[in-house]
C-alpha cells in the first residue's frame, strides 16, 4: 500500500462543485491537500499551451491548475463524473478529465474516483474506493465520507436560506447564471461579479437554487433535459427570473451544452431582462464592462432623462 | 450661451457634436479614427473649434462614449464617460420620442435597442464575432474594388441579388471570390452582400427580440442605402435613418454631460497639448496585467488596467 503525503487538488471545473465534501472528507482521515491558487493569466497561459484549442476555456484553466500544482504535491485528485442520474449525463469534459489528464502527464500520480449513477456506481461507493487508494479501510472512509456530506448539507442548507434572504433584499437584483466553476472563477465570473458589486447590486447565484426546486422548474422550458448540470441552471432560470431584475448568463467559449441551454433561455425568457455573456481567452475586460455598465443602466433606467 | 461637447470615439470613425441648452445640434464633426484616437480627437476639435469661432458658446461639460471613451474622457477631461448602448438611446430619444427599435451597425460593434415609452427594455450586441459589421462590408469592397461608400447605389442597381454566405467573414470571402469566378454581376454581388449584412444581423444579434417600428437604423453602415432596403424587405417594415444618424452617441453623450451635475468650463487649448499613451506589463504577480499610462506633457495623468492594487501606478 503507498501512503500518499499530500493530495493536490486542483481549483477548477469541480472542485467548485464539491469544495465543501472533499475538503471535509479530507480532513476527517487526516489526509494533507493542497489547493492551487486562484486563477491568473499564467495558469491560463501554461494551460491553453498544453490543450487542444478546442477544448472550452475552464478546461484549459483547469489543466493549468494541474501544471501549477505537479510539482508541489505527490498526487492529484482527479474524479471522474459520468451521470449523477439513472436517464442524465454530465458533460463529457467530467467523463474525460481523468484519462486526459493523464495522457497529458503520464508521470503523473493520480488519485481519482467514479460516479456513474446509471451503472449503479454511487457517490458512496466511489468514496469507498478513494479511501482505499489512500490506505484507509471500509469503515473508516464510510463514517468520513458521512461526516462529510453532513457538512455539505448545512453548507449547502445555509447557501440556499441566504440566497432566498437576498431576494427581499432592496438593492437591485441580477441572478449570475452558470456553472459555479465559471462564476467564481477569478479571471471569469469575478470580474463580472466584482463590477456588479461595486455598483450596489445584489448578486444571486444560479448554484443557490433551493435543491427542491432543480427537478421542478426546468419543466416549464422542456419536459426533459439531458444534461444534470444544465438542467439546473434551467430550473434556477425558471424560478428566479420573476424574482429578479435582470439575468446574465455566463458561459466559457465553446461550451455544447450552454449552447443548447442559453438558446431555450433566449427564446422562453419573455420580459425578463437577460444578457448572454460569453468568455473566451479575452485579455482585457473592456468589452466585458461595456455590457455590464449598459445592463445595470437599462435595469436601475434612471439615466433616461 | 452654454454648450455641451459630446465625443464618440469609435473603432472606424470619431464623431463630435455641441448641443445648447435645448439640446440643439450648433457644430459637428465626423472624422475617421484611423488607428489613432488621440490624434483623430485633435482633428475633430479644431474642426469644431472652427465651426464656432464666430458664436459666442462657453462649452462648460464634456461626455465621451464608443471604445475609446475611457482614454479620451481622462484626456479632454470629461464630466461624463458613458457606453454606447445608454449614449445612443439618450441621443436618439431627443430627436424621435417614440422610437421602439434602434438598429445600429457600426465598424466592429453592432448591436439592438429595444424601448418603450422612452425606457432601454432590452439590448444586445454582438458577442464574439464581427461578421456583418461594417468592417465586413470594407474588407469585401477592397476584394472588389469599389469604394465602400458607393456600395449603397451599386446595390440599387441589382435586380437579382446573389445569395452570400456571410455567416463568417473568412468563408463569406471564398463563396464571394467562386460568384466573381462564375461570372455573376458586380451589383449583384454587391446587393447580396448588403442583403446578407441584414439577414446576418437579424439572425445574431437581433435572434429571438421582437422589432417594432418605428424602426431608426444608425451607425456608419446605416448611410448604406442597399443596407437599409435590404432590411426594409425582410422586415417588411419602414426603416428610418436619419442624416444625423451617425452623430447619435456624440449627441447622446453631450445630453448625459448636460445632466451631470458636475460642471467645468472646457477649453479648446487642450488640443495643443501633447498626449502619449504607454502600455507597460506589470510583473508583480502572475496575472501580468497590461497596463495603460497616459502622459499629458510627459506628465502622468491617469492610469488603468490593473486587476489589483499591486499594479496601481501613482498619478
Amino acid at each position: 500500500m503507498i501512503i500518499i503525503l499530500t493530495v493536490g487538488i486542483p481549483r477548477g471545473l469541480l472542485y467548485y462543485r464539491y469544495e465543501t465534501l472533499w475538503k471535509e472528507f479530507f480532513n476527517n482521515l487526516n489526509v494533507k491537500y493542497i489547493i492551487s491558487d486562484n486563477s491568473n493569466f499564467k495558469i491560463l497561459k501554461d494551460g491553453k499551451n498544453k490543450c487542444i484549442d478546442e477544448a472550452c476555456l475552464s478546461l484549459k484553466l483547469f489543466i493549468g491548475h494541474v501544471i501549477s500544482l505537479k510539482d508541489k504535491c505527490d498526487c492529484i485528485f482527479i474524479p471522474r463524473i459520468y451521470s449523477l442520474e439513472k436517464t442524465e449525463q454530465v458533460c463529457t469534459n467530467f467523463n474525460c478529465l481523468y484519462d486526459l489528464i493523464h495522457n497529458l502527464f503520464p508521470d503523473l500520480k493520480i488519485i481519482n474516483y467514479n460516479i456513474d449513477v446509471k451503472r449503479k456506481n454511487t457517490e458512496i461507493k466511489a468514496f469507498i474506493n478513494l479511501g482505499k487508494q489512500l490506505g484507509f479501510n471500509k469503515k473508516d472512509t464510510i463514517k468520513a465520507y458521512k461526516m462529510a456530506k453532513e457538512k455539505e448539507n448545512i453548507k449547502q442548507t445555509y447557501i440556499q436560506n441566504s440566497a432566498e434572504h437576498k431576494l427581499s433584499s432592496n438593492k437591485k437584483k441580477i441572478l449570475l447564471l452558470g456553472h459555479p466553476y465559471n462564476l467564481n472563477d477569478n479571471l471569469i465570473g469575478k470580474t463580472v461579479s466584482n463590477y456588479l458589486s461595486k455598483n450596489n447590486i445584489e448578486i444571486i447565484y444560479s448554484y443557490e437554487l433551493p435543491k427542491k426546486y432543480i427537478n421542478e422548474y426546468y419543466k416549464k422550458i422542456s419536459p426533459k433535459v439531458h444534461w444534470t448540470m444544465n438542467k439546473e441552471l434551467l430550473s434556477a432560470f425558471m424560478y428566479y427570473k420573476d424574482k429578479v431584475d435582470g439575468v446574465i448568463v455566463l458561459t466559457a467559449f465553446p461550451c455544447g451544452p450552454d449552447s443548447l441551454t442559453n438558446e431555450m433561455i433566449l427564446r422562453k425568457k419573455g420580459k425578463s431582462k437577460v444578457l448572454l455573456l460569453t468568455f473566451e481567452e479575452l485579455s482585457s475586460d473592456v468589452a466585458v464592462i461595456t455590457r455590464l455598465e449598459s445592463f445595470i443602466d437599462m435595469i436601475e433606467g434612471c439615466v433616461y432623462a | 450661451m452654454n454648450g455641451y461637447l459630446g465625443v464618440d470615439i469609435g473603432s472606424i470613425s470619431t464623431k463630435a457634436v455641441v448641443i445648447d441648452d435645448n439640446k440643439k445640434i450648433i457644430a459637428s464633426s465626423y472624422i475617421w479614427t484611423e488607428g489613432n484616437p488621440i490624434k483623430a480627437v485633435k482633428k475633430v476639435l479644431n474642426n469644431i473649434k472652427e465651426q464656432l469661432e464666430d458664436k459666442n458658446i462657453c462649452i462648460i461639460g464634456v461626455g465621451t462614449t464608443g471604445s475609446a471613451r475611457k482614454l479620451i474622457g481622462t484626456m479632454i477631461g470629461a464630466n461624463s464617460i458613458k457606453n454606447e448602448i445608454t449614449a445612443h438611446a439618450i441621443g436618439t430619444l431627443s430627436l424621435h420620442k417614440n422610437v421602439r427599435t434602434i438598429i445600429e451597425i457600426g465598424g466592429q460593434d453592432s448591436k439592438i435597442i429595444l424601448l418603450e415609452d422612452g425606457i432601454v427594455t432590452d439590448y444586445a450586441m454582438n458577442t464574439l464575432c464581427a461578421a456583418g459589421t461594417g468592417s465586413f462590408l470594407s474588407s469585401q469592397s477592397k476584394r472588389l474594388g469599389v469604394n465602400v461608400e458607393d456600395f449603397g447605389t451599386i446595390a440599387l442597381e441589382s435586380k437579382h441579388p446573389t445569395n452570400v454566405a456571410a455567416r463568417c467573414t473568412v468563408f463569406a470571402e471564398s463563396d464571394l471570390v467562386h460568384k466573381i469566378q462564375m461570372g455573376y454581376k458586380k451589383e449583384d454581388i454587391i446587393a447580396g452582400l448588403c442583403y446578407s449584412v441584414a439577414s446576418n444581423y437579424l439572425n445574431n444579434v437581433a435572434k429571438g427580440k421582437k422589432i417594432k417600428s418605428p424602426i431608426i437604423f444608425q451607425g456608419g453602415v446605416s448611410k448604406n442605402i442597399g443596407v437599409k432596403k435590404a432590411f426594409e424587405q425582410i422586415l417588411k417594415e419602414k426603416i428610418i435613418t436619419d442624416e444625423n444618424g451617425h452623430l447619435m452617441g456624440a449627441l447622446g453623450s453631450a445630453i448625459l454631460s448636460m445632466n451631470n451635475k458636475l460642471k467645468e468650463p472646457f477649453s479648446f487649448k487642450i488640443s495643443d497639448s501633447n498626449f502619449e499613451t504607454n502600455a507597460q506589463e506589470c510583473n508583480k504577480c502572475p496575472n501580468h496585467c497590461e497596463i495603460i499610462i497616459v502622459k499629458k506633457d510627459g506628465k502622468k495623468l491617469d492610469a488603468w488596467g490593473n486587476r489589483c492594487d499591486n499594479g496601481k501606478i501613482a498619478t
